[in-house]
Order: C-alpha cells, then sequence, then structure tokens
C-alpha cells in the first residue's frame, strides 16, 4: 500500500509539473503580451521599458528556468497583472473556490445520491420520470445559462444576494463573516452543484439498479432480510464504486473548471483568476494557477484511488 | 416508463421552456429610448450614505503615473487631485489645486498659484515640493511612467520651478495650443510617501495592490480604507478635501463609496436591477435599455442619455505597401476609391438599426458629434449608393466577370479580404458581420475572422493583417493631445503605423496641419486647422466610420446630483457632487 501511495504521489507531482510547463510555454507563444492589457498604443521605448521590467525580453529558456528554480522553492513568481506575489494571489483565491467547491459538492451529493437511490429502485408513478428530467435537463444545462438563471432569480426575488462572497460592510467577527458568507454562497454553489447532482443522480441509479440485479442480492433476500434492507445495505455499497471514482474528478473540475460561475457570481476564486490571467497574458499567474488546478485534480484522484485500494483488496494486490 | 407520464413530462417541459421564452421575448422586446434630456431627481443633496459602483477589473497599481487601467484611473479620480482640471462636462479648463494661473503672451510660461492651506488625507501639508516631485517622478526613467510622453513637447519634458511657496511655474518647450489642459492628465501625488521609492529607483512598483491603506494620500475626495481582491475597494471620505458646495456645505456629499469588481456585464446589470448597487461604468446596451425599463417605469432607476460617443468603432484596411507587396491584389486593396465605395456600400440608418436597435447616429470621420468643440460637419459624406460603390469599384477594375456574385480584378483574382475583430464583443462581432453583408450586395468578399482581443493588437502592431474592425479610445477630445493618432509617425495611426517618413502627399499634409494646430495658441485657428485635417481625413477615408452610439447610463433612483459627461468615466469624475437619498 505504501509503495502504491509512493507511486501515486510521484504522478502526482509529474502532472502539476507536465500542466503548469505547459501553461507556461503555451501562455508564452500565444500571440500577445501582458503589456497590452494596459494600453494598445504605447510608444516603442515605453512599451520595451515595460516588456524589460516584466522579464518579457528574456529568451524563453531563461524565462522558463527561472521559474522552474523559483517553482522548487515553492516560489511562483510575480504576477504582472496584480503586481503581487503569484502564491500569495493562489493561497488567497484557493481558499474561497475550497469553500464554494465543498458546499457545492455537499450540496450535490445531498440532492443527487438520495435521489438516484430513489430512482434507482424500480417504482410506478410519475415521480421517478419527473426526477430523471430534472435530471436530464440539468445534466445538459451549460453553467453559465444555469448561473445567469440563477443569479436572474436571486435578482428577481431579492431573496439572496446576486454576487460577491461577502457584502461591503465588512465583518465584526469570525462568526459575522461566516454568516455573510453563508448568506452568497447559495447562488454560486447551487450553480455548480445541480449539474453534479444531477450526474450523480444518474449514476447512482444506474449503479443501484444493476447492483440489485447481483446474486448476493437476491442470496440477502433469500436469506429473509427484506427487500429494502437488501437494497439499502447490500446493493447500495457496492453500488458506490463508481460513484467514488466519479469524486475525484469531480473535486478537480470544482476547483480547476469552475470559472464561468465564478465569473457570473463574481465570486473571488481561482477560477476567476485564471481567467484575468489568461487574458491578460500573465505568465507567472497562468502557470500558478495550472499548477494549483492540477494540484486539486491530483490530490482528489489521489485520494479516491487510495480510498478505492482501501476499499477494494483486489487493486490493492495489483499495486 | 409508462408512456402517460412521458407525455405529461414532455408537456410540463415543453411548457416551462416556452414560458420561459415567452417572458424573455416580452422583456427584450420594443426596446424605447429616453428623450435626450438627463433623467434625475433633482432633490437637493445631503452629505452621507454610501455610493455602490460595479467595475470589471482591479487595479493593478493605484499609482496612475505608473499604470494606464482603467481601474486605476477611476480609482485615481476618486483619490487624487491636478493642479488644474478638464470639466468633462463642459470640456472647460478649471482651477483645481491651482486656485488660479496667468499664461505668458508667448504661450511659453505658466504661473499657477496653489489653494491656501491644503491638506493631504493623511492630515500632512500639500507643498509646492510635491508638485516638483511629482514631475520629477514622471520624468525619471526607471519609472518608465506610460504618461511621460503625453507630458513631453515636440519630446522635450516642461520645465518645472517653485519660486515661492504657492507658486508653481510651468515653462513650455515650445508653443503648445491645448495649454495648461495637458496637466489633467497629471495626478499630483505625496512627496512624503513615495520620494524614498523613486530614490531607491522602486517608483514603478510603489503603490502596488497590495499597499497597506495607511500607507496612501491623495488630494481626492475619497481615501482607500478596505481592498478585498477579487471583491471590492471601500473608499470613504477624505476628512481634509478642500472643496466646498455653492451652499457652503463641505464636499464630497457621500461618506463612502464602494467599488464592487464584478467581471461580467450580464452580472452588472442584475446587480442594478436588484438594488444591490447604484450604478455601473459601462455604457448601457441597446438591450439592456429594455431590460430596464420597468425599472425605470417604477421610478427605482434612472436612466441618463449621456450624448453621442465621442469614440467610435472603425473599420480599416492596412495601407503598407510593404505589406501587399507580393500580394495579387495589390492594385486595388489599398486604393482610395475602395474605401470610398465601401463608405457609399453601408446604410449607416439600417447599421444603426440593425446593431444599436436605433440608438445610433451616422459619422463620417473619427470626430463624432459628441465632440462638440471639434466637430466638423462639412467632411466630405458618402452617401448609401449602391451605384455610386459599384462605379468607384469598377474605376479601380473590380468587375463581375463570372457567374458569382463577387467582383474580380482584371487578372482575375477575386475581391476578397479578412477582416479581424474582437472575439467576444457582441457589438463589434455585430458590426462587422453587418458591413460584410452591406459589402456583399456590390460584390466584396469580407470574411470576418473574429480573434481575441490580445491576438489581434499583437497583429495589429505587426502591421500583419488585412483588415481590422474595432474600438478605438481616443486619448483626448483635443486632436493636440491625439497627435498618436493623426501623425504618420504615431503609434496609432492604426492604418500604416509609426512611418518614418509619411507614405502619401496626404499624410503628409496632415502631418503639417496637425503640428500647426497643436503649436496654435489662437483657438479659432487651430478649429480652422483641425477642420481640414477632418475634411482631408474625409476624402481620403484612411479609416472608415459608419455610426457613433448614443451613450446610456441607469443608475438607482436614490443616486443625484450627478454631472454625466460622454468621456470616462462617465459618472464618477465628478464623484464629490454625487449624493444618495436616504
Amino acid at each position: 500500500m505504501a509503495i502504491y501511495c509512493v507511486r501515486r504521489i510521484l504522478l502526482a507531482l509529474l502532472l502539476v509539473w507536465i500542466a503548469a510547463s505547459t501553461a507556461f510555454v503555451l501562455t508564452r507563444f500565444a500571440p500577445g503580451d501582458a503589456t497590452f492589457v494596459e494600453e494598445q498604443f504605447l510608444a516603442p521605448a515605453a512599451r520595451e521599458a515595460r516588456r524589460a521590467q516584466l522579464g518579457l525580453d528574456r529568451p524563453l529558456a531563461a524565462q522558463y528556468a527561472g521559474w522552474l528554480a523559483g517553482m522548487l522553492r515553492l516560489d511562483f513568481g510575480e504576477s504582472s497583472l496584480y503586481a503581487r506575489p503569484v502564491g500569495q494571489l493562489l493561497r488567497e483565491r484557493t481558499v474561497n473556490t475550497a469553500i464554494l467547491a465543498i458546499t457545492a459538492l455537499l450540496l450535490a451529493t445531498v440532492l443527487g445520491v438520495p435521489a438516484g437511490i430513489y430512482t434507482g429502485r424500480p417504482r410506478s408513478g410519475l415521480t421517478v420520470p419527473l426526477v430523471r428530467g430534472v435530471s436530464v435537463t440539468l445534466v445538459s444545462l451549460p453553467p453559465l445559462v444555469g448561473s445567469l438563471l440563477l443569479v436572474l432569480l436571486a435578482a428577481r426575488t431579492g431573496w439572496l444576494p446576486t454576487g460577491g462572497m461577502t457584502s461591503a460592510d465588512g465583518s465584526a467577527s469570525w462568526a459575522a463573516w461566516l454568516g455573510d458568507v453563508a448568506a452568497h454562497l447559495p447562488v454560486p454553489a447551487l450553480a455548480l452543484a445541480l449539474p453534479l447532482a444531477a450526474t450523480l443522480e444518474r449514476l447512482q441509479s444506474r449503479a443501484l439498479a444493476e447492483a440489485a440485479g447481483e446474486p448476493f442480492v437476491d442470496a440477502a433476500r433469500a436469506r429473509g432480510v427484506s427487500s429494502r434492507d437488501a437494497l439499502v445495505r447490500h446493493a447500495w455499497p457496492a453500488s458506490l464504486a463508481p460513484l467514488l471514482g466519479l469524486y475525484g474528478l469531480m473535486v478537480g473540475t470544482l476547483f480547476s473548471g469552475s470559472f464561468v460561475v465564478e465569473v457570473v457570481t463574481a465570486w473571488p476564486g481561482i477560477g476567476r483568476l485564471m481567467v484575468d490571467a489568461l487574458r491578460a497574458r500573465d505568465l507567472f499567474l497562468v502557470a500558478g494557477a495550472a499548477a494549483a488546478g492540477a494540484m486539486c485534480l491530483a490530490t482528489a484522484t489521489l485520494i479516491t484511488d487510495v480510498l478505492h485500494a482501501w476499499l477494494d483488496p483486489r487493486i490493492r494486490e495489483r499495486a | 416508463m409508462n408512456r402517460q407520464p412521458r407525455i405529461l413530462l414532455t408537456l410540463v417541459l415543453v411548457a416551462v421552456i416556452v414560458g420561459t421564452g415567452y417572458v424573455i421575448w416580452t422583456d427584450l422586446a420594443k426596446p424605447e429610448f429616453p428623450s435626450a434630456e438627463t433623467v434625475s431627481s433633482t432633490a437637493k443633496p445631503t452629505r452621507g450614505g454610501r455610493l455602490t459602483v460595479t467595475q470589471r477589473s482591479e487595479p493593478r497599481s493605484f499609482n496612475r503615473l505608473v499604470s494606464l487601467s482603467a481601474a486605476t484611473d477611476v480609482f485615481t479620480q476618486l483619490t487624487q487631485a491636478r493642479l488644474v482640471r478638464v470639466n468633462r462636462a463642459t470640456h472647460e479648463l478649471e482651477p483645481w489645486l491651482a486656485e488660479r494661473w496667468e499664461a505668458s503672451a508667448d504661450g511659453l510660461r505658466f504661473t499657477l498659484t496653489l489653494r491656501d492651506g491644503l491638506r493631504w488625507s493623511d492630515g500632512a501639508a500639500f507643498t509646492t515640493d510635491d508638485v516638483l516631485f511629482t514631475f520629477r517622478a514622471v520624468y525619471d526613467e526607471r519609472a518608465a511612467s506610460p504618461i511621460a510622453s503625453s507630458l513631453r513637447i515636440g519630446g522635450q519634458p516642461l520645465t518645472v520651478t517653485a519660486p515661492d511657496a504657492r507658486t508653481i511655474q510651468v515653462i513650455y518647450p515650445a508653443p503648445f495650443g491645448p495649454g495648461l489642459r495637458l496637466l489633467d492628465n497629471l495626478p499630483i501625488l505625496p512627496r512624503h510617501k513615495l520620494e524614498a521609492a523613486l530614490e531607491a529607483g522602486t517608483f514603478a512598483r510603489a503603490w502596488g495592490p497590495a499597499t497597506p491603506p495607511a500607507d496612501l494620500a491623495g488630494m481626492g475626495p475619497f481615501q482607500l480604507v478596505r481592498y478585498e481582491p477579487g471583491q471590492r475597494l471601500v473608499l470613504t471620505r477624505n476628512p481634509h478635501y478642500w472643496r466646498r458646495a455653492a451652499d457652503g456645505t463641505a464636499l464630497p456629499y457621500l461618506d463612502e463609496v464602494v467599488l464592487e469588481v464584478v467581471p461580467d456585464q450580464n452580472a452588472e446589470l442584475l446587480r442594478l436591477q436588484s438594488g444591490e448597487v447604484d450604478m455601473f461604468q459601462q455604457a448601457l446596451r441597446a438591450e439592456d435599455l429594455a431590460a430596464l425599463r420597468p425599472l425605470v417605469d417604477q421610478g427605482k432607476v434612472s436612466l441618463l442619455e449621456l450624448g453621442v460617443s465621442t469614440d467610435p468603432d472603425v473599420f480599416f484596411i492596412n495601407l503598407r505597401d510593404r505589406y501587399w507587396a507580393r500580394d495579387p491584389r495589390r492594385g486595388w486593396i489599398v486604393r482610395r476609391e475602395l474605401r470610398q465605395a465601401l463608405s457609399h456600400a453601408v446604410d449607416r440608418e439600417a447599421f444603426a438599426e440593425a446593431v444599436f436597435l436605433g440608438a445610433a447616429v451616422p459619422i463620417w470621420g473619427p470626430v463624432t458629434p459628441g465632440n462638440t468643440e471639434w466637430f466638423s460637419p462639412n467632411v466630405p459624406r458618402y452617401p448609401y449608393s449602391l451605384e455610386q460603390a459599384r462605379a468607384l469599384l469598377a474605376d479601380i477594375g473590380l468587375t463581375n466577370r463570372d457567374d458569382d456574385e463577387w467582383l474580380e480584378d482584371e487578372q482575375g483574382t477575386e475581391a476578397r479580404f479578412t477582416v479581424l475583430t474582437y472575439r467576444g464583443n457582441l457589438v463589434l462581432e455585430r458590426e462587422a458581420a453587418r458591413l460584410a453583408e452591406d459589402a456583399r450586395h456590390v460584390g466584396l468578399a469580407l470574411d470576418i475572422v473574429p480573434l481575441e482581443q490580445n491576438a489581434l493588437v499583437d497583429r495589429m502592431l505587426r502591421g500583419d493583417f488585412e483588415a481590422i474592425f474595432f474600438g478605438y479610445n481616443a486619448t483626448d477630445l483635443d486632436p493636440a493631445l491625439s497627435k498618436d493618432f493623426w501623425l504618420s509617425s504615431g503609434a496609432a495611426h492604426i492604418w500604416n503605423m509609426a512611418q518614418a517618413t509619411p507614405a502619401t502627399p496626404w499624410e503628409r499634409e496632415i502631418d503639417d496641419l496637425i503640428t500647426r494646430q497643436s503649436a496654435s495658441l489662437d483657438p479659432t485657428e487651430r478649429r480652422r486647422l483641425f477642420a481640414e485635417v477632418q475634411r482631408i481625413f474625409g476624402e481620403q477615408v484612411p479609416a472608415l466610420y459608419f455610426v457613433a452610439p448614443r451613450l446610456y447610463m441607469g443608475v438607482s433612483a436614490r443616486t443625484i446630483n450627478l454631472t454625466p459627461s460622454v468621456l470616462r468615466p462617465q459618472l464618477l469624475w465628478a464623484a464629490d457632487t454625487i449624493a444618495v437619498t436616504p
């Protein structure tokens, strides 16, 4: 198991390095540079001076070597867009995204898994097709449309703040801050959670239906276990394996791919930071944000793989 | 699944989609534009309250001398002050930190008298040393200030001295028509806060966004008290602000201004609709007006018509001979007749209707009627006429020589070229598509290629493009302060940038006129010379302008005492007099 974990950690570090380096090189080769953000028509001398200030006049190899050496010391360089250390920006924004992602994940689980268990059981009536219909609609709803609809709902009803993470009044205490953040969470968290909940519902439903047909569930019933208990205690645990695999990907997606929701709801997370950095050709910030996203994805998949291995002896043996 | 539930479910979903579609459609249909008069409450302003404004991005520096970003500009308008200010509503120069000035007869020497007893927001005394320091900083090579070039006349810096404790003398190296207007671009910075950075050569990095608010100081109406990255900037009243209203009330009226960072315009609009914010800083899109109409009817939002935009979008063909040297289209692509034909081919009224839902006026040059001081109505116009367009194209050898709908030249090369525009800018994409459609009617094929903004600017600066349709913001309404656009050597002479010598006789003529116009001290003569520039520009049409949108802004009904301007920042430039009703 220890060897398995070490191997997975090394693979995770390799993934982070590849993602960050690719982002660095692609951004460097993308047309335009950070000096275009503020002023398109700078005098040539002023533009060259600005490029020199930002270190953009150095060759790619020198830039990359400097950045990589910094990365090894956990120094991600300085953002040209925000004129602040990238590490500092990533820490701030990763925490904000983590708050949003964990809430969305919990919401998705609380809504999706029970709904999947409900629809996975053979039933008659309107409810099951209705839940399935809603799930299919939510799965196919693009994040931009979903988040805009929720913001529109919040704006029209006035029940919730339409965006941001806290209110402008500031918070005197931690409790007040938490309350403030909690008030701002529903719109972005639901925008992220609803499609995921729908995905979980679909997966759980199918996995449960398959597990319910397995011989060991029939055997349980034959031993006198009630149908409900056979489903919940025997079939459901067995149906969790595919869900567990999905969680790793979902966490990674939430951390690295929530930019649309963050932009629309003005949530100051890492997704929005990445979008701003890409637009501004902020080399170090793009690479840093890519590294952070890859790190989250790698960590989440690592944890789920380890859990998998822990739950399933066959995987441990293969490892 | 049973058949009946499926049908029911389908019916429910169809009903939801149709219902939502109907609501959205009725919201968007039939936009109505308010009349030209400004709609705003006339309630008497009183002190107190908070104004919440959205902005798309965050300042990358709190120091205007090293950052040209729009966010830094707004922050500077709120927190800093200049010696003199251009009133954005009247376009007149008015006293600001300097209470009066005198100019020498030759227009080279300006003597400014500072107001007495002024203090920075941190309580330190404002002195002539601060003015001298600011000039030293802006010209410091290590600071590499992007505004330094705009504060030079003929490449030479201004000479600034302080003969006594309240007097500043500014000596220009050559006569300059706009005179002290030049100084509107220069916020005065506190020597006591920034001199150490200038001496250490770190001025370019001083006052970055991580600077604690206590380390900043300004002479503007507000001071920063809190910056929450990614979320907002909170500014409160500057306790030492010097201005008073006509009735003696100490300004600013507002206790607090909150700049909420909202990167998406749809989200900004929704926040205004929900009452979470009082205004945003972008002009409304035509379709936004319809969305705000119900709130205007309910008295919750006021619509302000600012006037005709002074920054219309522009279409231009690459006029560098070098670019077309080996291209089979070189015989006609840079010809004036092609540009004139395109101008004739565009039905500007229909263009305004299609792109701006009617909220735009036809124009024939870069200076729009919104620029009341410099607009010349006597420029050549190209009325909508497909016949005239076809005749001009025939003059340069473009006729239809086969069975398709496109023209060809004598060698059989199709009259086709690529137009780059910004991806994601819906107005520009619509404008470019409309132009291509109109050009198609006279047999010209324009292939529209939307590019990400940075990529487009990169192509433009390298001169690697056939044609571009994009938005260009002039530096100033006064042509002498936008010389980069007019002069053939200018970095913003978009159709053929930074020429060593003028490529054409008419560019040489414009260079000469602009140079004389810039150096003249006689306003009438300056207007005459610039009218001549506009006439030549209209004849040669190196860049084509079709319509200028009317600018509208929406503000919450509680926001009063606004002084709107067509220039950015349209409302916050006079933030000290804005008030809110309780």
